[in-house]
C-alpha cells in the first residue's frame, strides 16, 4: 500500500483509469475529441507551469511553438516518413532548441523583457507559417497521418486517447521527478526570492533557461499529439488568442501544481463548451473568450492557488477565521 | 529618389503612430511599473468608439474628441477597476492581469462592435500635393504635426509642471515620492488617462490604412513595444525616438528587402537590440536594489 502513496504510481494508476472509461461506457465520438483536446492542452499547460508556476516567467509565444510542434510532426512523419515516435520526440526537441536560443537571449534581462521577446517571436513565426508555403502550405494547411507505433495505426478516437494519456502521464512522472530533484529545488527557491536563491549559489540564469526549455518542449510535444489528432492545421490557430489561453489554464488552474495544470485545461476546453448549450448565452460572441479573461483575473486577485487548491485555500482561511475567533475571546 | 524620400515620410507617418502607443506604454510602465498588454486592444476599442459615434453624428471632430473622452474614461475606469486592487500584487500577476484585460476588452469589442473589418474615413481628406516628384498626403503631414505638437505638450507637462514633477518622481521611487506629500495614486490614475488617450489617437489615426476591426491594433501595439525596448524603458524620450526610427525602418524594408516577411525581419531588430544594448538607445543601466 506504501506504493500507492507515490505520486507517479498515482499518476500512473488515474491514467490507467481514465484511458479505459471509454471501452467501458460509450461516449459519443465529438465528446471523445473534446476529451482528447483535453489531454492535448494538459501537456501543453503542465510545459507552461515549469515556466511560470514554478519558475515566474510569463511567455506569449508558446502558442508558436506548439504550432512549430504541429508542422514539424507533419513535415517528419508526411514528407520524410520517419517513424511516429520519433518525430514525436524531433517535434518537441527542435521547438526547446529554438527556446533555448531564444532564452539566451531574453532570460539575462528582467522579467517583461522574455515576456515582450515571446509576444515578437508569436507574431513572427506565426508570419512564417503564413509565408513559408514550401513547409506550411500557407493558409492551405497541411495535413498528417494517423499515429502508429510499431505497425498499430491509432485510427478510433478512444485509442488515441489512451495514447494521449500515455503521453501524459510520462510527461507528469517526469515534471514531478525534475522538480522534486535539486533543479526543482532551485527553480523553487528562484521564484519565491530571486537575491536569496542568488546567495545560496544558484545560478538563476540557468534554471531559467531549464525552465523556459522544457515548456518549449513540452509544447512541442503537445503540437505533434495535437497534429495527429485533428490531422489538419493552419496558421491561424497559433496566434496569442491560443497563448492567452494557455496562460489562463495554468492561472485559473493553479500556479505550480501538476493537477493544476490538468485542472486548467479541463475548464478552458470544458467551459465554451458547455456555454453552447446554454440558450441565450450561446448567441453573445466571444463569450467564452470574455470569461476566460475575467475568471484569469479573479483567480490572481481571490484565488491566485487556482482551482486545484480551492479546498486548501479555504480551509486554510476557516482555520485562520477560528484563531481570529479565539484570540477575540 | 523619390521612392526613397517618400517612404521616408510614409515612416515618419507610421512612426509617430508607434510614438503615440509607445508613449503611453512607458508612461504607465514608468509610474505604475506595470507592462499593459493591454493598451492595443483599449485602443481598439476607442477606434470602435469614434466610428460609432462618426456613423451617429457624421462629423469628423465630434467623434474624434468624443472618443478620446471616451478612452479617458476608459483608462481610469480600468485602472480603478483591475489594477488598483492588485496594486500589492508581484509584477508577474499585473502583467497577467493586464493580459486577461486583452481577452476582456478584446472579446467584449467583437460582442459590442462585431467582428466586420470597417472602412474609416481619414482625417483630413484633401488631395494629393506633388513636391518635386514626390507624392505627400497631407493626412500624413497631419498625423505626424498632430503627434509632434502631443508630444511637445506631453513633454512641457513632464518636465516643467507640477504635475510632471510628481510623476517623474513616482517613476523614480513611489515611497519616496509619497513621503513629499505627492498623491501617488491620482498619478496612477492620469498616467492610465493619458496612455489610454495616446493609444486610442494612434487608433483613430491608423484605422483608414488598417480599417477598423478587432485585430487593427496588432501591429501597431507590437511595434510600440519593440519601439520602446529600442528606445529604452528607463526614459520618456526614447521611446518617442524608437518610434519615429522603427517607423522609417519598417518602410524601408518594406520597400527594399521585403513586404511579406517585414514582421519577421523586425522582429529579428528587437533580438539585435537586447543582444547589444538592452538598455536601450536612451536608457541607463538600471540596477536592481536587494
Amino acid at each position: 500500500m506504501k506504493h500507492l502513496q507515490s505520486k507517479p504510481v498515482q499518476y500512473v494508476l488515474l491514467g490507467l483509469v481514465f484511458s479505459v472509461i471509454p471501452y467501458i461506457i460509450p461516449i459519443p465520438q465529438s465528446t471523445m475529441t473534446i476529451l482528447n483536446t483535453v489531454v492535448i492542452y494538459a501537456m501543453i499547460a503542465l510545459g507552461f507551469n515549469i515556466l511560470l508556476g514554478y519558475a515566474g516567467q510569463i511567455s506569449l509565444g508558446h502558442a508558436a511553438f506548439m504550432g512549430l510542434g504541429a508542422y514539424l510532426s507533419a513535415y517528419l512523419t508526411g514528407k520524410l516518413a520517419l517513424p511516429f515516435l520519433l518525430s514525436l520526440l524531433l517535434s518537441g526537441l527542435i521547438p526547446m532548441l529554438i527556446g533555448i536560443m531564444l532564452g539566451l537571449i531574453a532570460l539575462r534581462l528582467e522579467g517583461h523583457y522574455l515576456a515582450i521577446a515571446t509576444l515578437g517571436f508569436g507574431v513572427a513565426v506565426q508570419q512564417i507559417f503564413v509565408e513559408w508555403l514550401a513547409f506550411t502550405n500557407g493558409y492551405s494547411g497541411v495535413r498528417a497521418k494517423y499515429p502508429s507505433i510499431f505497425g498499430f495505426e491509432f485510427r478510433s478516437r478512444e485509442s488515441f486517447f489512451v495514447l494521449a494519456i500515455a503521453v501524459l502521464v510520462l510527461l507528469c512522472i517526469f515534471a514531478y521527478n525534475l522538480l522534486k530533484a535539486k533543479t526543482g529545488r532551485a527553480i523553487l527557491a528562484m521564484r519565491d526570492s530571486v537575491s536569496a536563491a542568488q546567495a545560496m549559489g544558484i545560478n538563476i540564469y540557468k534554471y531559467k533557461l531549464v525552465a523556459f526549455a522544457l515548456s518549449a518542449f513540452y509544447a512541442g510535444i503537445a503540437g505533434s499529439m495535437y497534429m495527429h489528432l485533428i490531422r489538419f492545421t493552419e496558421p491561424t490557430q497559433w496566434g496569442i488568442g491560443l497563448s492567452l489561453n494557455l496562460l489562463a489554464m495554468v492561472v485559473i488552474g493553479g500556479l505550480a501544481s501538476i493537477g493544476g495544470s490538468i485542472v486548467g485545461s479541463v475548464f478552458l476546453v470544458l467551459a465554451p463548451e458547455i456555454i453552447k448549450e446554454v440558450p441565450g448565452l450561446a448567441d453573445i460572441k466571444n463569450l467564452s473568450y470574455i470569461l476566460t479573461g475575467a475568471t484569469m483575473v479573479l483567480a490572481i486577485m481571490f484565488f491566485p492557488h487556482g482551482l486545484a487548491r480551492l479546498g486548501m485555500q479555504w480551509r486554510s482561511y476557516l482555520s485562520k477565521r477560528k484563531k481570529n475567533a479565539a484570540v477575540n475571546i | 529618389m523619390e521612392m526613397f524620400w517618400q517612404t521616408t515620410i510614409a515612416g515618419l507617418e507610421t512612426g509617430s503612430l508607434y510614438a503615440l502607443a509607445a508613449l503611453g506604454l512607458v508612461l504607465i510602465f514608468r509610474t505604475s511599473d506595470i507592462i499593459n498588454f493591454a493598451q492595443g486592444d483599449m485602443a481598439m476599442f476607442s477606434t470602435f468608439v469614434a466610428f460609432t459615434l462618426f456613423n451617429y453624428t457624421g462629423s469628423y471632430p465630434v467623434a474624434f474628441i468624443g472618443a478620446l473622452v471616451f478612452a479617458a474614461i476608459f483608462g481610469f475606469l480600468m485602472e480603478r477597476v483591475f489594477i488598483r486592487p492588485a496594486s500589492k500584487a508581484n509584477l508577474v500577476s499585473k502583467m497577467i492581469i493586464t493580459l486577461g484585460m486583452i481577452m476582456i476588452v478584446g472579446g467584449l469589442a467583437g460582442a459590442v462592435f462585431g467582428t466586420d473589418s470597417l472602412y474609416f474615413r481619414k482625417a483630413l481628406l484633401a488631395d494629393n500635393i506633388t513636391l518635386g516628384g514626390i507624392v505627400v498626403q497631407p493626412n500624413a503631414l497631419f498625423i505626424i504635426s498632430l503627434t509632434l505638437v502631443i508630444m511637445a505638450v506631453l513633454f512641457y507637462v513632464i518636465n516643467r509642471t507640477k504635475v510632471g514633477i510628481a510623476i517623474r518622481a513616482t517613476a523614480q521611487n513611489e515611497n519616496t515620492a509619497r513621503l513629499m506629500g505627492i498623491p501617488v495614486l491620482r498619478i496612477y490614475s492620469l498616467s492610465w488617462i493619458i496612455a489610454t488617450v495616446l493609444g486610442a489617437t494612434a487608433g483613430i489615426l491608423v484605422a483608414p490604412t488598417t480599417n477598423v476591426s478587432i485585430n487593427m491594433m496588432a501591429e501597431i501595439h507590437l511595434k510600440s513595444f519593440i519601439a520602446t525596448v529600442l528606445g529604452g524603458f528607463n526614459s520618456f524620450i526614447g521611446p518617442v525616438v524608437g518610434g519615429f526610427i522603427l517607423g522609417v525602418l519598417d518602410n524601408m524594408v518594406g520597400l527594399y528587402i521585403s513586404l511579406k516577411w517585414k514582421t519577421v525581419i523586425v522582429y529579428g531588430l528587437l533580438i539585435i537590440i537586447l543582444i547589444v544594448k538592452p538598455t536601450g538607445l536612451f536608457g541607463q543601466v538600471h540596477r536592481k536594489k536587494v
